[in-house]
């Protein structure tokens, strides 16, 4: 049986074998043929993209009057502009090997050289034939790329156009325009309605469960966020009546969330209403794009009289933000609303008559209605008086927002009159939006800057709620709120913008383009950069960064500490692998950034001389930091006096060390002095440490015995070391007294203050009990009478007329000698 | 702040190099190279010994001696004798 099996084994071991060596021959055969088949393989995909190319400009010379699909071809055309360049990278090893090879070859021999061997003549030949192919195909390719360029251009040439010819183009309004468009008017209505009768029957025959099945779910998601959207913003959504004086980032905040948490629930609900429809197959070709442009319609005139409402609040005059009289700020939401509803009525009815293929006539007509009826209605927002001054009497607006009014009204009112519909369309529409998605970011920003202000973010809801989750402190509440504003500013501008933008005739297509090219790669001059690069590399060293910190403490907390590790020893490894960190953490971020690091060894060649004379310092002091790391002359806690300075080492950093002194001054020392001149440490390697207590008897005391009680009294000191032993020294005669010092060793240096203190009262009292003088000093007084016989000798010595008495003696003249007083050296 | 700016500079200064092709010509006469880039063909002159930035995002090269290459933006070419070498 087992020999039954080896050979099985075998066979198939055998099996394998040859199945490898086939593959292995394949893989021979395909180098020489490598090069043909990625020729052949790139050709195809260049003539796929020369089809690709030219279906795309057909269809850019079909559809010149629509600007959506134009920024849809342009993505398409930058797409097969980035094959292109692919495609001609895909010669580039084949190229290598090629020029390699020919280079190996060597040039073909000249006139009158010898020949070389047919079969290097034929396989130069061969390399060269490959080499005009690749050549040639490459040609092609740039060809391709320089058309796909001129089609990119010709489209941003066309939608210029497009939209100056929107604005520019002037349609006669006269009397006979009134009469077609109310007959056509009437014709279309009768379409309309036929339409949409037709299709409700078909609803109500043959989807009625598909369109209550969507209804239904569409109300669930837009139930969904309003709940979901009260539940967690809670009180900032609602305003409260009975609250008499809201703070402004209350009223902010109700005014904002207010706007946009209804709006977003009714616009979810459209939008999925929509959706499901067209899942459902409910809609037909016509009545999609006029449901559409209803929602839209709806959407926007129910944000703009939520916004108006938020923003005047005319039931509850607390919640105000713009202080406007009640009924004033009644009639301006009337008014605004308005002004959005006969935009959207335009914007309805014209897609509508493009739906049903009306008269020209007709949308002219109705747009010059709509748009004049919207002009007339912002001037009259303008005219009126919505403050209330002092005195009870109306006030207008400022004069410039209402000139800006009254201005933006006029010209569309005078742009629709003077046969320019297109420009007042655009306009009355711009104004609604543009002024609505203005007038929410106002308050955005507004709400950031409030929430930023001290002290306020731990007020809100949403602050004290954090706070008591997660225990933190005012500061670090301030610190959020800041931010937080910071964050909601840029969620503003990042929706915000982008909304304008659409607005503003800018497709997605171009603004997605936009952030793409400024995401990956920015130019100035001849350089460029990519953002989403630099903000990796920024990340990577965030990372690293914090990662080394945690090692760090790791180390230092659980591995050194547990392992008696030398204080000193411990801050050094420490710092050092702080330092190392950040430097490998940088430089794994410049590389993660996309930046040459070869580049860094240049700018550091070039700033070596500036270093050696600008930075000469710093250098200095930064090695001598390395130094003290390495060396480690003294620890933090060491008693150290370098120079003048003596205290407490409290941190050695790596340019300078800081030291605390006894009286709690900070002294930074650079760490060059600190390498450079004599340093002495109290504590390098033990606490031991010696002090001298001097101390002075009177002439007439019996120096033995005093010798006696000053050490009876150092070894009877508990703090006092046995060895070495304390000692007292007899150190000489002084003036008035007998000099002695008591020497004693302490264990730490550092209470050395207490045992001087426990000394000299042991002393003073010891002293007393023996009736040991302690001396001051003594002035000695001689006078010398004048009365004395003058011819006496003068060599002999004066006779001393007073024995030393102190007080009695009166200053006297030059014959006094003085001794300076001099206190004991205690 | 500032520093962190000025960093931030440093960086973005330094970054330009690594980002756009570059081409040396070690020959001792000035050679041209025609570079297609963004839909347009222009020459490049390259005096002995220098080197030009050029073709930040993507560009078609011709070299002295008519061979041709796509290059992606982050190349250096090496030019003598007329041969371009992709480094």
């Amino acid at each position: 049986m087992p020999i039954h099996s080896m050979r099985r084994l075998a066979i198939i071991l055998i099996g394998i074998c040859a199945l490898f060596w086939a593959a292995a021959a394949a893989s021979a055969q395909n180098v020489g043929s490598h090069g043909t088949g990625l020729i052949s393989e790139q050709q195809t995909e260049l003539e796929r993209l020369s089809t690709i190319i030219d279906d795309l400009s057909r269809k850019v010379a079909a559809s010149a009057e629509d600007d959506a699909i134009l920024v849809v071809l342009r993505t398409e055309l930058e797409a097969v502009s980035q094959s292109l360049l692919k495609s001609g990278l895909a010669f580039r090893p084949r190229l290598a090997e090629i020029n390699t090879r020919l280079e190996q070859l060597g040039p073909a021999p000249a006139e009158g050289q010898p020949p070389e061997p047919d079969i290097v003549a034929g396989e130069r030949q061969n390399l060269v034939s490959e080499k005009a192919e690749i050549n040639v195909l490459l040609g092609l390719a740039e060809n391709l790329s320089v058309r796909v360029k001129r089609l990119i251009d010709n489209i941003a040439e066309m939608r210029r156009d497009l939209f100056s010819r929107l604005l520019t183009k002037r349609y006669t309004i006269d009397y006979a325009l009134v009469g077609e468009v109310l007959s056509a008017f009437s014709e279309e209505m009768g379409d309309f309605y036929r339409t949409v009768s037709s299709w409700l029957r078909f609803v109500f025959q043959f989807k009625l469960k598909s369109v209550t099945a969507a209804t239904f779910f569409a109300l669930v998601a837009a139930a969904i966020l309003v709940i979901g959207g009260r539940r967690l913003l809670g009180g900032l959504f609602a305003a409260d009546p009975s609250q008499t004086q809201p703070s402004y980032l209350g009223r902010l905040s109700v005014a904002l969330w207010s706007t946009l948490l209804p709006s977003a629930a009714l616009a979810v609900f459209l939008a999925a209403t929509y959706l499901f429809f067209d899942y459902y197959s409910v809609l037909r070709g016509d009545i999609g794009a006029m449901l559409r442009s209803l929602f839209y319609v709806i959407a926007v005139v129910y944000f703009v009289h939520r916004l108006g409402r938020a923003v005047l609040a005319p039931a509850l005059p607390e919640w105000r933000l713009i202080p406007v009289g009640r009924s004033a700020g009644r009639f301006l939401v009337l008014l605004v609303s308005a002004t959005a509803f006969f935009t959207g009525i335009d914007h309805f009815l014209t897609s509508v008559f493009e739906v049903l293929g009306s008269p020209l006539s007709l949308t002219v007509g109705e747009s010059l209605v709509s748009t004049f009826l919207t002009g007339a209605l912002i001037i009259l927002i303008g005219l009126v008086k919505p403050f209330v001054d002092a005195n009870g009497a109306a006030r207008p607006w400022h004069p410039a927002f209402r000139f800006l009014l009254f201005g933006l009204g006029g010209a569309t009112v005078v742009a629709g009159l003077l046969g320019y519909i297109g420009l007042a369309r655009f306009m009355s529409q711009q104004i609604v939006i543009t002024g609505a998605i203005l007038a929410t970011m106002y308050i955005g920003f507004q709400s950031a800057g409030a929430i930023a202000a001290e002290g306020t973010f731990g007020h809100t809801a949403l602050g004290r709620r954090y706070g008591r989750w997660f225990k933190v402190d005012e500061t670090t509440l301030d610190q959020l709120g800041l931010f937080a504003s910071v964050a909601i500013n840029i969620v503003i501008i990042m929706v915000g913008l982008p909304l304008i933008l659409l607005q503003w005739g800018f497709q997605p297509g171009d603004i997605t383009s936009w952030l793409y090219r400024f995401a990956t790669e920015i130019t100035i001059g001849s350089f460029s950069f990519s953002l989403t690069g630099i903000l990796t590399g920024v990340f990577v060293f965030v990372v690293l960064y914090f990662l080394t910190r945690w090692f760090q403490g790791w180390l230092d907390g659980s591995v050194m500490a547990r392992g008696r590790v030398d204080a000193g020893v411990r801050n050094s490894i420490r710092t050092a692998i702080g330092y190392a960190g950040i430097v490998l953490a940088g430089l794994l971020g410049i590389s993660a950034a996309g930046i040459d690091l070869s580049n860094l060894a240049l700018v550091a060649g070039a700033l070596s001389l500036g270093i050696g004379f600008g930075l000469q310092n710093v250098v200095s002091n930064f090695v001598s930091g390395l130094i003290l790391l390495a060396e480690r002359p003294f620890k933090v806690g060491d008693w150290i006096v370098a120079g003048t300075v003596s205290g407490t080492v409290k941190k050695i950093s790596v340019r300078a060390t800081e030291i605390e002194t006894f009286q709690r001054q900070t002294v930074i020392l650079p760490n060059s002095e600190l390498i450079n001149a004599a340093v002495g440490n109290w504590t390098h390697r033990n606490r031991l440490g010696r002090v001298e207590i001097p101390i002075g008897v009177a002439y007439g005391s019996d120096p033995r015995r005093v010798h006696a009680i000053l050490l009876d009294i150092a070894r009877g000191h508990p703090s006092v070391l046995k060895n070495p032993e304390p000692f007292v020294h007899f150190s000489g005669f002084g003036d008035s007294s007998l000099n002695f010092e008591v020497r004693i060793f302490l264990a730490d240096i550092l209470g050395s203050l207490a045992v001087q203190n426990d000394i000299r009262f042991a002393i003073v009292e010891a002293f007393e009990r023996e009736r040991i003088v302690i001396p001051f000093p003594q002035r000695e007084v001689l006078l010398r009478r004048e009365t004395e016989p003058p011819a006496g000798d003068m060599s002999a010595p004066p006779v001393p007329a007073a024995s030393p008495t102190e007080t009695a003696a009166p200053p006297a003249g030059p014959a006094v000698r003085r001794r300076r007083k001099r206190p004991d050296p205690v | 702040m500032k520093k962190f700016c000025l960093a931030l500079a440093g960086l973005v200064a330094m970054s330009g190099h690594g980002m756009a092709a570059s081409a040396i010509n070690l020959d001792s006469e000035p050679r041209t190279l025609i570079v297609t880039e963004g839909g347009d063909k222009s020459e490049i002159a390259i005096g002995a010994g220098e080197t030009v930035q050029f073709c930040p995002s993507g560009c078609f090269v011709t070299m002295p001696n008519g061979d041709r290459e796509a290059l992606n933006g982050s190349e250096t070419i090496e030019i003598s004798g007329g041969a371009g070498k992709i480094k």
